[in-house]
């Protein structure tokens, strides 16, 4: 029958135009273990949208291993790609450094030390109890960075820098060998921190 | 490389330069031939390889050696097994833990003894009432494995040892 026979003009335009939308999806999308910009989100004409896209881009690294391992909900923290508790069972104690019996930086040094796999920086410790992540959603997350009270008594613009430039939330994207640096850049994450603060800092849903 | 100098058991070691990727476990046993100092794990997680790092504000604590660089101990002051005993008598901890058989293959008693020896050291400053001394004994040797479980030896051996000098170990 005529009517059943398919319209062979519609087809390439068809394929033409899901392949093109494939390449714009692709376009948005971050590359592989990357953040998008700030700028690739201005398509979002929503302000308080737009701000909920930038942090839930944010919060690949706010989620990532390499974060949420020293943000532990509780007093021990976490380690490699699957945030198994740490060996040996350290824990907390008052400053966020370790116990008397066994303090951070005893094993942790000031850099990276890759023949003992153990990660390092001059100041390693972990973030402060009320700062913990591990296991929160991206929203809970977003609702507690904002909060003064749980964020270590910074400004959303304190943020910017906190995450931007300090060092060592800088060594989650040189974390040494066998460990899967943070998604993007440090320089990235802090640009997408400024961005997200400038539309509102908007919490996603 | 990198240029180590370090005290051990009061004994001066180097300037030597050594490969900054050198453990400090491999520099003891293979460099100096300290073998006291075990290897276990290679991850700190047995602490067998446990030394004590003598602190220049007069505390001590332990650190192992399997995953730290021996130029992280460059500077330092550090005691191992070797050098508890003095001219050829055992410590009163080593006594104890002979007494209470704490150990049976050994390879973690290096571990435990300078744990131990930490915590008199830190008893000594800062005393803790009889009722918490249990409690204290557990804490400071957690994170110690001995695959032939000694752990209740271990800790009953360093119990008798406080008990013994309750002034100088205890509050009152």
């Amino acid at each position: 029958m005529l009517g059943e026979k398919p319209n062979r003009s519609f087809i390439p335009l068809a394929l033409l135009v899901f392949a093109g939308a494939l390449v714009a999806d692709a376009a948005a999308q971050s590359p592989s273990n990357g953040l998008r910009s700030p700028e690739s989100f201005a398509t979002i004409v929503d302000e308080s949208r737009r701000s909920q896209a930038l942090f839930t881009e944010l919060g690949k690294v706010l989620t990532h291993p390499r974060c949420l391992n020293c943000h532990p909900v509780g007093d021990r923290p976490r380690q490699g790609e699957h945030g198994r508790l740490h060996q040996p069972p350290v824990a907390r104690g008052p400053d966020g450094f370790g116990l008397d019996s066994l303090r951070c930086p005893i094993c942790h040094q000031s850099a990276n030390f890759d023949p003992g796999r153990v990660p390092g920086h001059p100041e390693w410790h972990l973030a402060p109890f009320e700062m913990g992540w591990h296991g929160k959603s991206l929203h809970d997350i977003c609702v507690q960075i904002k909060d003064p009270a749980r964020n270590g008594g910074r400004s959303v613009t304190d943020l910017t820098h906190h995450i931007g430039d300090d060092t060592l939330v800088g060594w989650a994207w040189a974390p040494g060998f066998g460990r899967e640096p943070a998604p993007g850049t440090q320089k990235e994450a802090g640009a997408l921190v400024e961005a997200w603060v400038k539309t509102g800092a908007a919490c996603p849903d | 490389m990198t240029t180590l100098a370090l005290t051990i058991n009061g004994r001066a070691y180097g300037p030597m330069d050594v490969r900054d990727e050198l453990t400090m476990n491999d520099f003891l046993r293979e460099t100096l031939g300290m073998t006291g100092t075990k290897f276990g794990c290679g991850a700190a997680q047995c602490l067998s390889c446990a030394v004590i790092v003598d602190d220049p504000n007069g505390t001590s604590y332990t650190s192992p050696t399997c995953i730290v660089p021996a130029v992280g101990f460059n500077g330092k002051s550090i005691r191992t097994v070797e050098g508890h005993a003095r001219n050829g008598e055992l410590s009163p901890l080593q006594k104890a833990f002979v007494s209470h058989f704490a150990f049976q293959c050994g390879y973690c008693t290096a571990g435990f003894l300078n744990e131990s020896q930490v915590l008199l050291e830190r008893l000594a400053r800062n005393p803790v009432p009889r009722d918490k001394l249990e409690a204290t004994i557990t804490e400071a040797l957690d994170g110690h494995l001995c695959r032939c479980t000694g752990y209740i030896r271990y800790h009953e051996a360093v119990r008798d040892v406080i008990l013994a000098d309750p002034e100088l170990y205890l509050a009152p």
